[in-house]
């Protein structure tokens, strides 16, 4: 009997740092790993393994823009319920991955086929894996070492990079974006923080509709536009909501604080 | 009948033919030339008055239902597209009327 008054509270400790760990802790992702999204709505039941997209690998050639507004990719993983059919209809990843697209002198490789051959099946495996591939880990060290570093998320900074023009993502496709004339950028502005002795943050619209464009954020994402009009908490901002949609998932994470937080306070 | 009737009427029906495939491919281009130019505007929507913006709201309109007769993926992809540009346009117009109204 007294064995259980032992028993019961190891036991019960045991369990909460069990559940603290699985329910709390959120596991860190490696550089390579930052921005990588599954998508399984319908792999699995083709008898695929899912399909784990890189941000890095597709955002040094290409805007955001392109891919979530021309293209019509959702913003949350899995919310755009990619079918193969679609691919191999041209629209989706098939846009660009159809055997045709020449994109720096290489052939795209054709996203997806009804019937393929057991040596076909290898190139299946380039976005259906879930395994860590040891090739695509080195290939993404190979490239961020021509790259500015970062001390989060890629570790790449990739607004400097393209300042620098290391990377030149393309922002039209023909046939698929419509023609539009050059964006007339708003200035940057500030937005003031509730913390004493946290610097405002300096919103740049200029930082930001390069990759963007204006209807990517405006009206899901931020849906007010007179300054001050509407309130932002780091709370719902680590929750994914406003900066956090990109912010943390694949653009650099909310933890890099002076990344955003860069007017100090005055006085 | 005839040769010369015959021939007569394989021309004619070549011309239908050609007549029906032309309309329908002209037809689809019509409708992503009107998408392309309603959604081309986003980049100059600040600058837009109000009634150009209700324009480019009401033309999204009436390309909604020309897209949702089209087949499952393009439906897919250009009602997304659409009812960004369109949403867009609404905010926009939104913003400046709050900024018309007087305080």
């Amino acid at each position: 009997m007294r064995k259980i008054f032992f028993v019961v509270p190891i036991l019960l400790v045991a369990v909460g740092i069990a559940w603290a760990q699985g329910g709390m802790k959120k596991k860190k992702p490696l550089p390579f790993e930052f921005g990588s999204v599954t998508i399984n709505n319908y792999s699995q039941q083709a008898g695929m393994p899912p399909v784990v997209f890189d941000h890095w690998v597709h955002r040094q050639n290409y805007t955001c823009r392109l891919c979530h507004v021309d293209i019509g990719f959702g913003m949350i993983a899995g919310s755009t319920k990619i079918r193969s059919s679609d691919n191999m209809k041209g629209y989706f990843c098939g846009t660009c991955h159809n055997g045709k697209t020449v994109h720096n002198k290489k052939i795209i490789f054709e996203s997806c086929a009804k019937e393929y051959s057991r040596e076909e099946y290898k190139r299946c495996t380039k976005c259906h894996t879930l395994e860590r591939s040891a090739a695509k880990e080195d290939e993404f060290y190979r490239f961020s070492e021509k790259m500015p570093s970062e001390r989060f998320g890629n570790r790449i900074n990739w607004e400097v990079a393209e300042e620098k023009g290391l990377i030149k993502p393309v922002d039209y496709l023909e046939g698929v974006s419509s023609k539009k004339s050059n964006l007339k950028v708003n200035p940057d502005f500030a937005i003031k923080t509730k913390v004493e002795g946290m610097p405002d943050i300096i919103f740049s619209h200029k930082k930001h509709t390069v990759w963007n464009g204006c209807e990517l954020c405006h009206p899901d994402i931020f849906i007010g536009v007179k300054k001050g009009t509407s309130k932002y908490s780091m709370v719902e901002i680590f929750d994914g909501k406003y900066c956090g949609v990109c912010h943390e998932k694949v653009a650099f994470p909310q933890t890099d604080c002076q990344r955003c937080h860069t007017k100090p306070p005055q006085g | 009948m005839k040769t010369g009737g015959r021939l007569k009427l394989l021309i004619m029906a070549g011309c239908i033919s050609l007549f029906i495939t032309i309309q329908a491919a002209y037809g689809e281009d019509a409708w992503r030339t009107d998408f392309d130019v309603s959604c081309a505007q986003s980049n100059d929507a600040m600058s837009l008055s109000i009634p150009e913006l209700n324009k480019l709201i009401e033309r999204c309109d009436s390309l909604q239902k020309i897209i949702e007769n089209e087949e499952e993926t393009v439906r897919k992809v250009y009602l997304k597209r659409l009812q960004m540009c369109k949403k867009f346009y609404i905010f926009v117009l939104e913003s400046k009327m709050r900024e018309q109204k007087p305080k």
